[in-house]
């Protein structure tokens, strides 16, 4: 993907409504069509099956919304953001539109691993600091039960105000912990208590650098 | 009418059921017309992900749309997970585009797109609150439509739609929802209505129409009595005459979800003249009428662009017969060169040439190529009228693996009519010839790589064909002639890959069943069956227990050979080709003498231009080669008439 020839276009894009709904793959897809229907100069790849330029951040489980997810796509000419964002924005639904874009370095760490951090907020039916984190998380990977130690991945957090609680967790080369399994294990403790959205509200690199500064 | 949105009770449904993304709205593309006061709704009777690619739903809410006063949407029915959440909480089966209840609809359109689809219609309907049996439906009811391949035989769903039209939708499908706007308008009765939508040529109303016993309907030579004066004795088919001359870009919805058939589909040409005498769709969508290659071309383009997909098909049941494939196939590459467009051109035609347009196209991957001889032996392929020879096969054989591809499928049914064991070990004898001929054209040290496969189905006879006549062979004959295919097949490289027979079965009898097979549709639903084209979910006992509680024969039903004399329960149902041409057929397949292809050759006589009103209407004459070459041998149709 470092092609210094290209241009390498990062598109910062909320995934909301019910677009939360969608898979990571069904995301992909979608954005793909965007790219495709805004008619910008995406790169091709070589090869048998050509396809397009395009890699995308770290992956949100189905129902978990996000504020600042993106994607870099790889362009053979220069295209102004402004230009690039306004063409993107008339080509994408509501529910995932692009926020802001900019050039990043053909350099810079892949999209899927550059920014470990994510930082989520649940919103639940009442008192978020009634919720507490369970110790450990059992999922289940192809078909074999694990069980995770929450506090390998936790970063920060859990921080309650009102009916919302705050937290951060990082992805280990190793794996990660799913924030919706981390909900739904702490919620059985807390009995009344519902979730009623879960959005990934930051992304950051090792060295606290968020994917879209304020 | 109300204009609940369901939205609110859907979305906590959500969590608890796989793939979600197949009951949200908001798909780009979606037309939303609000201001009319009659709203139609289209349902495929399947999931999301089968149905929503289907050419009918597109066409028809696009048609619906397009005229005044009316507005159309899509419904599918949900996957099983997500019908027994709905059920828990209450929800009814609802619309994509507004998330309406179906049953606040004035009208919803059930298309039968296949045999196994019978239970997922009164599944629909039951989730959708809305009395199963036409007589059940009150005034407020919407009206339930139907229509597709299926409605060439619609005796085994009459009693559960109010309209049934026959043929292409396209036009008679918005003046039926006017008409009954305008009837609604003026304050008839649903009873009233029904009796004048009778009028609208194509439409079949069940309910009219009285179910003789077998000894009354070979007297009277139908076995629908109309019970009214003025109903048609015979309902033809609707042709929608302007499909040629139509732009074949129109608004296409794209699924946020991965469905089958996830592309652009720009549909080119629409009949195929060919003849094979097993086949529906052959006889049904006559004339032929082929789109022209400035109107394609500018579909596919028009149509890339608003979707953003990345990939076209140019579909029809013969896509490399279309008079212009060649100038379509080079002038879209040209246009798309270096923009990662996929195109693809389904129904391979089986000769070097159908190679050469699939190569045109493939670029540099080339994966497996589907070819369908139908039948092993010549003798067989000349019974059905599969006007394919060896040397077809193999010179696209040859030009296939000398073009860099290494796999091939090669598709088979068996137990038609005439079959014997000969000809299914002729199945194995061609396809290891055919992977002899395929190693020959591949350098030694790729030899490995090559593989060819088998893929039988069961031959079912179809209503308003020449073999409509003939019975299907028993489940267990089937598996014994399976049994003798993988016998003979002696090469490792080719395998052999076949359906679950019992399924074909219950597909023969909704093929070929009167009304009385309705019931039996109503029971084996009551006990569970729906989904049967869903492998997994196949509820063959279901199917069993209803046939023994209600005293039905399916054997018979599906498994009876009938002389061309006797009349089928279809008869008051034509496709416009006559029974004279379609007994003239089978006497032909019984003497082993084929029949050409009227857009190459004459005229045949099938009777569906004169039947319909229109002719055959091609872009540029077509020029015979290949697997069309072939002339009808003319002392065969000597003998035939004789």
């Amino acid at each position: 993907m470092a092609d210094p020839s290209l241009f390498r276009l990062r598109v910062v894009f909320q995934k909301s409504g019910r677009l939360c709904q969608l898979s990571h793959l069904e995301i992909a897809r979608t954005l793909e069509r965007v790219v495709r229907r805004a008619d910008l100069p995406y790169a091709i790849t070589q090869g048998f099956s050509p396809h397009m330029k395009i890699s995308f951040g770290s992956a949100l489980p189905v129902g978990v919304g996000g504020t600042r997810e993106f994607y870099d796509l790889f362009l053979t000419r220069y295209v102004r953001p402004a230009e690039a964002l306004s063409a993107l924005s008339a080509a994408s639904p509501e529910d995932l539109q692009p926020l802001t874009c900019f050039y990043v370095e053909a350099s810079a760490p892949a999209a899927s691993v550059a920014f470990p951090f994510s930082t989520y907020e649940a919103v639940l039916s009442g008192e978020g600091a009634s919720l507490n984190f369970p110790a450990e998380v059992t999922v289940v990977r192809k078909k074999k039960e694990k069980v995770l130690a929450v506090a390998d991945y936790l970063a920060a957090g859990p921080i309650a105000s009102d009916n919302t609680v705050r937290f951060t967790l990082e992805a280990k080369p190793t794996g990660s912990l799913r924030p919706d399994a981390l909900l739904v294990e702490s919620l059985k403790s807390a009995p009344g208590l519902v979730l009623t959205s879960l959005t990934r509200i930051d992304q950051r690199d090792a060295a606290g650098r968020s994917v879209c500064p304020d | 009418m109300g204009n609940t949105n369901l939205w609110p009770q859907i979305e906590p449904l959500l969590a608890r059921v796989e793939r979600p993304a197949r009951y949200l709205n908001h798909e780009w593309g979606i037309t939303l017309k609000e201001d009319t006061d009659f709203r139609f709704c289209m349902v495929y009777p399947d999931t999301y992900e089968l149905g929503q690619a289907n050419q009918a739903v597109r066409i028809l809410v696009n048609c619906v749309n397009n005229t005044e006063h009316l507005a159309a949407e899509r419904a599918f029915l949900p996957a099983v997970d997500m019908i027994a959440c709905m059920r828990e909480a209450g929800v009814p089966l609802f619309s994509l585009e507004t998330m309406a209840p179906l049953s606040e609809f004035d009208a919803i359109g059930i298309t039968l797109p296949h045999e196994l689809a019978a239970t997922n219609v009164l599944e629909t309907l039951d989730l959708a609150g809305i009395p199963l049996l036409s007589e059940e439906r009150g005034e407020d009811d919407p009206f339930v439509l139907a229509g597709g391949p299926c409605a060439y035989n619609p005796e085994p769903y009459a009693p559960f739609f109010d309209v049934i039209t026959i043929g292409e939708g396209e036009e008679v499908t918005p003046q039926t929802l006017s008409a009954i706007r305008e009837m609604r308008r003026e304050g008839l009765s649903r009873r009233e209505i029904l009796r004048n939508l009778a009028d609208i040529p194509g439409t079949y109303v069940p309910s009219l129409y009285r179910w003789r016993s077998e000894e009354e309907a070979q007297a009277a030579g139908s076995w629908a009595e109309p019970m009214e004066e003025g109903l048609p004795e015979v309902i033809t088919k609707r042709v929608f005459a302007g499909f040629a001359e139509s732009n074949a870009h129109e608004p296409s919805v794209v699924p946020y979800t991965e469905v089958v058939h996830d592309r652009l589909n720009v549909e080119i040409l629409r009949g195929c003249a060919r003849g094979c005498r097993f086949c529906q769709a052959g006889m049904m969508y006559r004339p032929v009428r082929e789109r022209s290659a400035d109107n394609v071309v500018n579909a596919v383009v028009c149509g890339l662009r608003e979707t953003g997909y990345d990939e076209v098909s140019l579909t029809s049941l013969s896509s490399t017969d279309h008079s212009q494939i060649a100038e379509i196939l080079q002038r879209l590459n040209n246009e798309f060169d270096g923009k990662g467009v996929r195109i693809s051109v389904p129904s391979q035609r089986l000769d070097s040439f159908g190679v050469e347009m699939a190569d045109l196209v493939a670029g540099q991957k080339k994966g497996g190529l589907t070819f369908a001889p139908e039948a092993g032996t010549q003798r067989l392929r000349d019974v059905i009228n599969k006007s394919v020879t060896e040397e077809d096969l193999f010179g696209a054989i040859d030009a296939a693996f000398s073009a860099g591809w290494r796999r091939c499928k090669l598709y088979f049914m068996i137990g038609l009519p005439t079959e014997t064991d000969d000809d299914i070990k002729g199945i194995a004898s061609l396809a290891q010839r055919a992977y002899d001929r395929a190693k020959a054209n591949v350098p030694p040290e790729q030899r490995g790589s090559v593989r060819m496969s088998i893929s039988v189905a069961v031959f079912v006879p179809k209503a308003q064909t020449p073999f409509q006549w003939d019975g299907q062979i028993s489940p267990e004959e089937t598996l014994r002639r399976i049994g003798l295919l993988r016998r003979s097949v002696k090469y490792k490289a080719v395998d052999v890959h076949w359906h679950d027979p019992s399924t074909s079965f219950v597909e023969a009898v909704m093929s070929r069943g009167g009304r009385e097979v309705a019931d039996w549709v109503l029971l084996a639903w009551k006990k569970g069956a729906r989904f049967d084209a869903w492998t997994e979910l196949f509820n063959r006992q279901a199917w069993e227990e209803a046939a023994a509680e209600l005293g039905l024969d399916p054997e018979a039903i599906a498994q009876a050979t009938y002389e061309p004399g006797y009349v089928m329960p279809w008869a008051h149902i034509s496709a416009g080709v006559s029974p004279r041409f379609l007994a003239l057929e089978r006497k032909r397949a019984q003497q082993e003498v084929t029949t050409a292809d009227c857009t190459y050759e004459k005229c045949t006589g099938c009777g569906a231009c004169q039947a319909v009103g229109a002719d055959n209407e091609l872009a540029t004459p077509r020029v015979a080669a290949g697997s069309n070459a072939k002339p009808a041998s003319d002392e065969g149709e000597e003998a035939a008439r004789g």
